[in-house]
């Protein structure tokens, strides 16, 4: 068998990753589970494609602009689709339907303005995604840079949950009305955590464009993997969802080469059932109960 | 009086009804027997025999689907497949389907359905997406983008269905199906759904198993999908992995969404707009995802129960009010209820030792003893956080216990879920009343039989004689409860428009209605007036005298003084004191140490307390994880 194969997998994988911690970083304070986030990973690469690519702007303006863009983005989802369905009321679950619609909005959009043809981002310099051969495997700087950066993050950011702005989250996470008591403004950090797991989510396709290419059809598949990873690796664990993600990315390559690329999602779908059906919680964990 | 108003409309409902079967069930009669508008008419029936399906699901169990397409798919690529290739018939092929769609649906929904609704959604999504892609890729089999071709009308006694026949059939089916839903809606797996979707909890404490009834919900609706699937290729004659994208399955939750979610009619009428929709949006076709993305924001937003929903407000609205009929006062309402005759109870005895709980580092229960005789009332009191309602809900099964032994009845609990534990005669009430508020007063209290009511599934479906008559029993029953609680005039009223103090005695009729030999009540008296207050004491006191055990966690101390029969103290999660009242509340040093001077202070002014009660007991939000 292609050792190649981990290769592939690790650097899918990394991305799978990378749109878990997105989720996780919007679901821990609000636990909403936001549909669009798939589009907004797709929205990011598209931006920073425009911006970096057709324009020609230097990398890092065009990255600060797509976090920002994409990062509004999010917090006009909050503000319009999610918070009015959670003041309604809290234990219902009318942002699934919702945050879909706004996913449906995004897609739609989108592709109106870009049309269906992907775009070709190139990295930086240094950094190039000319393949040369490691360890047996083809891979590039770009890949080898990538699943280092995903470590780098996702260990930065469990840092920030260990400071007192990252434990006020987690306050809210447990007991909103708890946390209110305590001075912690829960909506104010839902609205937060709206722009950041945005930007997160807009940081991911920046990312993920030299890799897949910037392309409408992004959103459906990594919203789907990126749960996927999210929910193997236990939903708001964000080294669970590291972990979760290389197992996804290593399980869709391998499924590919076995069967045939037609099969990726089915895999993917098996596998994830599977975890759940064994460990409802996932690999890593389960949340504190939390009933009456 | 009202009665006999509500009689007289639930005539003219039916009148209505009727009529509409006959309009529906003649319109061949006045289309052109091979011509589009009758194509187009059974193309509306199929699609709402899949809505009233996806609306039991989404709208009274709560569980959002979004990849009903795919068990469309399923029933149509099954019926088409065996009636093409290996020559079945359809009535054996659309079996075949609706068999395989309820099957792919316990299979994934197995996992999902113990976690939170949203998994089950993202699920459905997956499911969708890759079935969608199987479809293309076992092209041996469904022959990819081509299709599978010339799937035939089905034949009825040796003829062949013409178009109208068609239309006819999938019209009877379509409202067959109405009135089965129907009648499983207001039954009470009914009951148990709605309760499901809004208070989880509530569902446990009377015997019904969320994860059960999930799946029930689902596997029904993913017949009425299957069957649906089934006409769908008979009525295209081709079936190709173009009918079944993504967008597919939205229509579908778009349409259940526009009619409006856990409604009766929802799907008919959202179906019914939807055809006519389309027709006007044909020169915007490349917006239509972003058309249906609006069209779902804007209903959740600003008309969560659809059409249908926004109608009935309406009429709600222009209809003359009945004055004061929702704005009395609980405390005005006077009838007792101690003339209600009522079979007495087996109390049931229960024994608490060395129960711990800890959650993460924060010990909850240190090693609690306790110990109640059956037939007698025993309070639990202590500071806020002390443990108290961690302890009744470890000793519900609510939370897994770390170590120690809970005997109901002399049987330990160990192992049990709420629900069987509900089932051995363990009632409650709950801090903030969980009762369905879409609901009627009586049909919460309904829910509380859920586990003694045995009528089957289809017997409950079909309204056959022995359902009907249990159910009826069981009504009675209720209503006898609720003017044992002293609020049947409520009966009919919705639970969200009841008062709150009515709201606690209404959960404890609920709990009588399960047959609850042990009643656990978490602050009973929080929140209420002096009035309701001397109510609920009286009707705690009538519960005892029926043989019952009560288990109090109040802190309301002289209710507890005059009503209970032994207080243990609880703080930070171990017992400080315990024994009778006079000996517990007399020991100043017992009452210093676990309130300090506060609770001196306290008994002088119950009305602040009861206040101060009030504002703790606020509603929490709960997030729905897998309870």
């Amino acid at each position: 068998m292609d050792i190649d194969i981990l290769a592939r997998g690790l650097v899918a994988g990394s991305l799978y990753a990378l749109v878990a911690v997105s989720f996780n970083i919007l679901y821990r304070p609000t636990n909403v589970f936001n549909f669009a986030q798939g589009e907004l990973v797709m929205l990011g690469a598209m931006v920073f494609a425009s911006l970096a690519t057709v324009l020609g702007w230097p990398w890092y303006a065009a990255l600060i602009v797509t976090l920002l863009g994409v990062g509004l983005l999010t917090l006009l989802i909050d503000v319009v689709a999610v918070a009015p369905v959670l003041a309604r009321s809290q234990h219902g679950t009318g942002w699934v339907i919702t945050t879909l619609a706004a996913s449906l909005i995004i897609a739609n959009g989108v592709n109106r303005i870009w049309g269906p043809d992907p775009i070709v981002v190139r990295p930086p310099a240094p950094l190039t995604t000319d393949t040369f051969s490691l360890a047996g495997m083809t891979v590039s700087a770009y890949q080898i840079f990538l699943v280092l950066l995903t470590i780098i993050l996702v260990l930065a950011i469990e840092q920030v949950y260990r400071t007192r702005q990252g434990k006020a989250v987690l306050a809210v996470a447990e007991d909103r009305e708890a946390a209110l008591l305590r001075g912690v403004n829960p909506l104010r950090l839902s609205h937060w955590s709206f722009f950041l797991g945005g930007a997160f989510a807009g940081l991911t396709g920046v990312l993920a464009a030299p890799v897949l290419y910037a392309s409408t059809g992004l959103g459906p598949a990594l919203l789907l993997k990126g749960f996927a990873a999210a929910a193997v690796g236990s939903i708001g664990n964000n080294r669970g969802a590291l972990i979760a993600g290389y197992l996804i990315g290593v399980t869709e390559a391998l499924g590919a080469a076995l069967l045939s690329p037609g099969y990726q999602e089915a895999v993917v779908f098996l596998l994830v059932l599977c975890v759940l059906l064994v460990w409802p919680h996932g690999l890593f964990g389960r949340p504190f109960a939390r009933t009456v | 009086m009202a009665a006999s108003v509500a009689k007289s409309r639930g005539l003219a409902g039916l009148l209505v009804q009727a009529a509409l079967v006959v309009i529906v069930l003649a319109l061949p009669l006045a289309l052109d027997p091979y011509g589009y508008p009758l194509f187009v008419a059974t193309q509306l029936g199929v699609y709402v025999i899949a809505a009233i399906g996806l609306n039991l699901l989404a709208g009274y169990a709560g569980q959002v689907s979004l990849g009903h397409g795919a068990f469309i798919a399923i029933g149509a690529y099954a019926t088409a497949l065996l009636t093409v290739d290996q020559g079945w018939s359809f009535w054996l092929a659309a079996l075949a389907g609706v068999a395989l769609s309820a099957l792919m649906g316990v299979l994934m929904a197995l996992p999902s359905f113990r976690l939170s609704t949203w998994y089950f959604a993202f699920i459905t999504l997956a499911f969708a997406q890759v079935f969608e892609k199987m479809i293309v890729e076992w092209r041996g089999l469904t022959r990819g983008f081509a299709g599978v071709v010339g799937v035939q009308p089905p034949s009825v006694f040796g003829h062949v269905l013409e178009p109208a026949g068609v239309y006819w059939l999938v019209a009877i089916i379509a409202i067959i199906g109405f009135w089965l839903v129907n009648n499983l809606v207001h039954s009470r797996f009914g009951r148990g759904f709605v309760a499901v979707r809004d208070a989880p909890a509530a569902a446990q404490a009377a015997g019904a198993s969320p994860a059960r009834l999930k799946l029930l919900a689902f596997v029904i609706a993913a017949c009425f999908a299957g069957v649906a699937g089934a006409f769908f290729a008979v009525q295209k004659t081709v079936v190709t992995p173009d009918d079944f994208t993504a967008e597919f399955s939205i229509f579908f939750l778009l349409t259940v969404v526009l009619g409006g979610l856990g409604t009766r009619w929802g799907p008919v009428v959202g179906a019914l707009v939807f055809f006519l929709v389309p027709e006007l949006l044909t020169g915007l076709e490349s917006w239509r995802m972003m058309v249906y993305g609006a069209a779902l924001l804007a209903l959740m937003l600003f008309a969560p129960h659809g059409l249908v929903g926004a109608a009935r407000s309406l009429f709600d609205r222009l209809r003359p009010k009945q004055a004061g009929q929702t704005t009395q006062p609980a405390e005005t309402v006077q009838p007792q209820g101690a003339h209600v005759e009522r079979p007495a109870i087996s109390g049931l005895a229960l024994e608490v030792k060395d129960l711990r709980k800890s959650f993460g580092g924060v010990v909850a229960l240190g090693g609690v003893d306790l110990s109640v005789a059956p037939g007698t009332c025993a309070a639990i009191v202590g500071p806020n956080g002390s443990g108290k309602t961690t302890l009744l809900n470890v000793v519900g099964a609510y939370y897994r216990r770390d170590a120690g032994a809970v005997l109901l009845g002399g049987r330990e609990t160990k192992g049990l879920s709420p629900q069987q534990i509900a089932g051995e005669g363990l009632g409650r009430t709950f801090q903030t009343p969980r009762l369905l508020g879409e609901l009627t007063v009586l049909d919460n209290v309904l829910l509380g039989a859920f586990r003694r009511e045995r009528a089957s599934l289809p017997g409950t479906m079909l309204r056959l004689p022995g359902a009907m008559a249990e159910a009826e029993r069981l009504r009675a029953e209720a209503m006898e409860l609720l003017a044992f609680v002293g609020v049947a005039d409520r009966a009919d009223d919705l639970a969200s428009e009841t008062p709150h103090g009515h709201q606690r005695l209404v959960e404890i009729a609920r709990a009588l209605m399960g047959g609850a030999r042990l009643i656990m009540l978490d602050e009973p008296a929080a929140g209420l007036s002096m009035t309701e207050l001397d109510r609920l004491e009286q009707l705690i006191r009538r519960i005892l005298a029926l043989g019952a055990t009560v288990v109090i966690v109040e802190h309301h101390l002289d209710l507890v003084a005059s009503i209970a029969s032994h207080v243990t103290v609880l703080d930070r999660g171990v017992v400080l004191a315990s024994g009778a009242p006079q000996a517990v509340f007399a020991d100043a040093a017992v009452m210093a140490a676990y309130m300090g001077e506060r609770a001196l202070n306290e008994q002088a002014s119950d009305q602040l307390s009861d206040e101060a009660a009030g504002e703790v007991a606020r509603p929490r939000p709960v997030p729905a994880k897998g309870a």
